[in-house]
């Protein structure tokens, strides 16, 4: 009975060890990590995204600097499609127990200096994680400027469906 | 053991009490704390890794996710239970292993595992839940209250 069990933990142990062992070899890969792909466990800072053509950054660039601003936030990505501007932020994770506050605090600020944008503000990771996405897709070429509008406002769609 | 008892017994039943006190194996209460905490820490890695797995390759936000990691939990402590792989782990863990969600899976199964010589409906059937029906009962019922509370908060506006 003892040599049973003392057979079946050197089977468990020997299990143990592969496990660790492919987990290892698993990330020794010299392929290029894309950003989404570790968008949900590390900061990236995606640049702004305007999905209409030939339109000027620096004003998304300053509402993305505006939310940055906000000392519990540590990650931002800001999309402006043609009537909606999307604001992804993750949150500083002592800071999650205020969220709602935190969400409400970015509102207030967004509509009091820019009044004539429409805001729709998220906190979610999917959000976020689909935002570096389009990023990338627009980057890399494989979005139009159309198909990026109609992705964006699937995500935008997506932010409605949580509330 | 309370004074009042203590204040009943005879003497021969105390002194009993004294010995079997000397004698009792004392339980290792840090170690077992300590099991618990890093095997239950590793079901709850393991379950934010299934989350962020179903948030990376299907459509569900971080909101919505809940319902399907949750189901793939239980399916797999049902699963292993039904192996005999979580009832070691039950072993060694101890509450590590029975709070998060997979020891409810774990409770069912091993009911209805116990049960099956009973035949399927009367055995299985009758005492699947016998374990896991008071966590329904209690979860339900602790639900409902906890929503009461936020309703009436909100309606009150402190919320």
């Amino acid at each position: 009975m003892e040599q049973r069990d003392g057979n079946q933990m050197k089977a468990i142990h020997r299990w143990i060890l592969f496990t660790c062992l492919l987990i290892l070899s698993s990330c020794n890969q010299t392929q290029q990590v894309k950003d989404s792909q570790l968008a949900l466990m590390k900061t990236t800072n995606p640049s702004p995204i305007v999905t209409e053509k030939n339109k000027d950054k620096s004003y998304v660039k300053e509402i993305e600097q505006d939310v940055s601003a906000f000392p519990e936030l540590y990650d931002v990505s800001v999309v402006k499609g043609k009537k909606d501007t999307l604001v992804v932020y993750k949150v500083k994770h002592l800071h999650r127990f205020k969220m709602k506050k935190i969400e409400k605090g970015i509102n207030k600020m967004l509509e009091k200096r820019y009044p004539d944008e429409n805001f729709t503000i998220s906190s979610d990771y999917k959000i976020f994680l689909e935002t570096v996405r389009l990023d990338e897709r627009m980057k890399n070429g494989n979005y139009t400027h159309q198909t990026a509008e109609k992705r964006f406002n699937e995500i935008v769609k997506m932010t409605k469906d949580l509330k | 053991m309370a004074s009042s008892k203590q204040k009943n017994m005879t003497p021969q039943q105390r002194k009993y009490q004294q010995l079997q006190q000397k004698h009792e194996i004392k339980r290792p209460v840090l170690k077992n704390c300590l099991k618990a905490f890093f095997v239950g820490g590793i079901i709850c890695v393991i379950g934010q890794a299934i989350s962020y797995f179903y948030i990376y390759f299907f459509d569900f936000t971080e909101q919505s996710v809940g319902n399907p990691t949750v189901a793939t939990m239980v399916f797999l402590s049902m699963l292993m239970t039904g192996f005999g792989i979580y009832d070691r782990l039950g072993q060694f863990a101890g509450a590590g292993s029975a709070v998060p969600v997979t020891g409810f899976g774990n409770a069912v199964i091993s009911a209805a595992i116990e049960h099956r010589t009973e035949g399927f409906v009367l055995g299985v059937g009758g005492n699947m839940f016998k374990l896991a029906g008071s966590v329904i009962l209690f979860g339900v019922f602790s639900a409902f209250v906890v929503a009461l509370v936020k309703t009436l908060l909100v309606i009150w506006g402190v919320l």
